[in-house]
């Protein structure tokens, strides 16, 4: 039986569900764009003073109605990889994200990422099979204001898998866009396969100037809006976990309901990290303990709502050391144990920084998780009994002396239950052979399969018509080269 | 490289006792030369496999049923060969092997022992729960060049030591080399009792024992 972690039942779903409608219809949001704010009122939403819009059920309903379902669709290179969310795959999916910084422990050297960097991370994220798609945010300097066509440029040049951006400049959307549709083949093909853009409404319960743009920008080209919520506990949202919750479900819903009576049909989903206000420090802070919890929740929470979240798993830690394995793996697995839909992973230093030795553990920690919602199967052939049967009846001297080491039940069924890596870099080596190995560290191991995946693995290049396609946006949009 | 050989050679690449032991009969059965099928075909797999494992590119189960299909597979050739009156090839080294007195625990014995057999070598495995007495009693009786014998537990491994008195005692120490394993055991504990030689898993066991039998080959 696959696993599913399961906290909330039915009734509790249902009160934070009315409480996120209550909080819709009665407190209201702040809406910082007329032009939304008229169309919010000619579709039966009341407008206060001080531009709050008041939406009521009836309305959120009815634009739950129109969202897609079964059709998100996260789109790369290669449509055999793209990440399709709906129907009845297993989940989740996983994504690495691109940050600001790159940090190199062996060298103790932390840095601004450059494209050399973000190269490297990307060959390594396409390498690996329990990578799904590459999500890019890094601020980097070099990209002035266009980030989000520098990084998705960059991306889908050394992935083939699916690409997602996150935009904070809105001059970069349109040749960001050009690029997506030279990428998928036409027009009519980005419609299937959209370009996907995440950004943030203000909490509590506000859509400034930007975001609103950024509403208007995803309807306007026909982009699939991520909408992101960040209401840390105890700082922008209530301490309590249901309220919170509550809050951004309203929160979520007031972009998905702005989305739909812009471009009814337009897929969307939902980005929700977990941030707590770490009161000791006062610090926003991502893997703390109420994140663990939100972990075990959120499969539940999106499945009752039927719209994918997608959560960031996202280290404090600024070494990749005992405190960062405690984050990651508490920050990970609820998650993966309650099927959230897709896990975008962060490195450390509190969504600053990314390494790429980070990645092959992730790698490991990844297919574990993975196994284990997989559950234990149960038929005639696992149950073992003929093979047990063979196995006791060997014997020597009036003494059982069978195994299973040598017995074809083994070879046919410990790969498929164990998962077990020919090349993995745990170590398991008895102390003896680990000393004449090195004594290497997990950092060292990491590194050297990091060094080989470099050195043998090359992503699959994009073509020169495309090639010829990208220069040719560069011309249009006068983009400086970087 | 004849056909049959060749299949054979895959068949054990496969990890298909069945199959190694299907073509091994069909090959006798149509006359082909029995040495070339233990010496190419059969002895060649399991060095691969061997190999193989040796750099970590397969995992122990694939490389114990490769074993046992060459050991299938060398039953049928030896038996063939005893019925014709042809002579098998002498053995790369006699060993006594077993798992000493109190203890019963018998898989990394079984690796080595396995192993060894497939590559040409004679091992007598004198089983588990065995007093020091009979693994000298048996390496006389055999003509071992070398007894090897494991421990798993603390309480057990002292036995390995009483091996070494008895082989003092019968003037042999020396020329019936000894090699120790098995989790109660270490480098400093084949020192302390002397071992010839230690080995902490069951590969590189056969390593060590093929490379004294290769000198000791060399030497006479």
């Amino acid at each position: 039986m696959r696993a599913k972690l399961k906290v909330l039942n039915k009734e509790e779903l249902d009160s934070i569900y009315q409480t996120a409608l209550d909080i819709l219809e009665k407190i209201g949001t702040n809406i910082e764009d007329d032009e939304i704010i008229k169309l919010l009122k000619d579709n039966g939403c009341k407008v206060g003073d001080n531009k709050i819009v008041y939406i009521p059920e009836k309305v959120i309903e009815k634009c739950l109605k129109t969202v897609p379902k079964g059709k998100i669709n996260i789109a790369g290179r290669d449509p055999s990889k793209d990440m399709i969310v709906g129907g009845h795959q297993k989940y989740p999916y996983f994504m690495s994200h691109v940050l600001m910084n790159y940090y190199d422990e062996l060298n103790n050297n932390y840095r601004v990422i450059t494209k050399e960097d973000m190269k490297k991370f990307i060959t390594i994220s396409d390498y690996m099979d329990t990578i799904n798609g590459v999500w890019m945010c890094t601020l980097m300097p070099d990209f002035n204001k266009m980030y989000s066509f520098y990084e998705y440029e960059l991306a889908i040049k050394n992935t083939t898998k699916p690409v997602g951006i996150s935009s904070f400049e809105p001059d970069s959307i349109p040749p960001a866009y050009e690029l997506a549709e030279i990428m998928v083949g036409g027009k009519e093909e980005l419609k299937k396969r959209p370009l996907t853009v995440a950004f943030c409404e203000v909490s509590p319960l506000t859509w400034n100037k930007y975001g609103c743009d950024m509403l208007k920008a995803t309807a306007k080209w026909g982009i699939q809006p991520v909408i992101t919520v960040e209401a840390p506990m105890g700082d922008t949202g209530p301490a309590t976990f249901a309220g919170n919750i509550a809050q951004k479900i309203a929160e979520l819903l007031s972009g998905l309901v702005i989305v739909q009576l812009l471009q009814e049909g337009l897929p969307v989903f939902f980005v929700v990290p977990w941030e707590t206000f770490d009161m000791r420090t006062a610090q926003i802070c991502l893997a703390s303990r109420p994140d663990y919890v939100y972990g075990c929740a959120v499969g539940q929470i999106e499945d009752y709502l039927d719209i994918p979240f997608f959560s960031p798993v996202s280290p404090d830690s600024k070494l990749l050391d005992m405190q960062e394995a405690y984050e990651l793996s508490f920050s990970l697995l609820p998650r993966i144990l309650s099927e959230n839909k897709a896990i975008v992973i962060h490195g450390l230093d509190q969504t600053h920084a990314i390494n790429n030795e980070l990645l092959v553990m992730m790698d490991e920690m990844i297919l574990s998780g993975k196994r284990m919602i997989d559950g234990i199967e149960v038929n005639k052939k696992t149950l073992a009994f003929d093979a047990l049967k063979e196995v006791a009846s060997e014997m020597d001297g009036g003494r059982r002396n069978g195994h299973f080491l040598n017995h074809k039940h083994t070879l046919e069924w410990f790969t498929k239950e164990w998962i077990p890596r020919r090349d993995s870099v745990i170590d398991k080596y008895r102390r003896e052979k680990w000393i004449e190995v090195g004594s290497k560290t997990f950092l060292q191991r990491a590194h050297e399969k990091v060094e080989e995946i470099l050195a043998n693995h090359k992503p699959e290049p994009i073509s020169k018509e495309i090639e010829g396609k990208i220069e040719k946006i560069y011309k249009k949009f006068n983009i400086p080269e970087v | 490289m004849a056909d049959y050989i060749k299949e054979i050679y895959s068949a054990v690449l496969k990890y298909d006792i069945d199959l190694v032991k299907k073509r091994v009969e069909e090959a006798v059965g149509s006359g082909e030369d029995p040495l070339k099928m233990m010496n190419e075909a059969l002895s060649t797999a399991i060095k691969e496999i061997g190999d193989k494992f040796g750099r970590e590119e397969i995992f122990l189960v694939e490389l114990m049923i490769a074993a046992k299909a060459c050991k299938a597979g060398m039953e049928i050739v030896k038996k063939n060969l005893l019925d014709n009156k042809m002579k098998v090839k002498k053995s790369k080294g006699i060993l006594v092997m077993g798992t000493v007195k109190g203890d019963l625990h018998n898989i990394g014995k079984d690796i080595v022992k396995t192993l060894l057999e497939t590559t040409g070598f004679e091992v007598h495995d004198i089983g588990v729960d065995q007093p020091a007495e009979n693994f000298v009693r048996k390496a006389v009786e055999v003509k071992a060049r070398m007894i090897g014998s494991s421990a798993l537990l603390t309480t057990t491994s002292p036995y390995q030591r009483e091996i070494e008195k008895k082989l003092v005692e019968a003037g042999l120490k020396g020329e019936v080399k000894t090699i120790i394993g098995g989790a109660a055991t270490n480098v400093g504990w084949s020192k302390e009792i002397g071992a010839d030689f230690y080995s902490s898993t069951a590969t590189g066991g056969v390593d060590i024992i093929k490379k004294y039998f290769e000198g000791v080959r060399n030497e006479g």
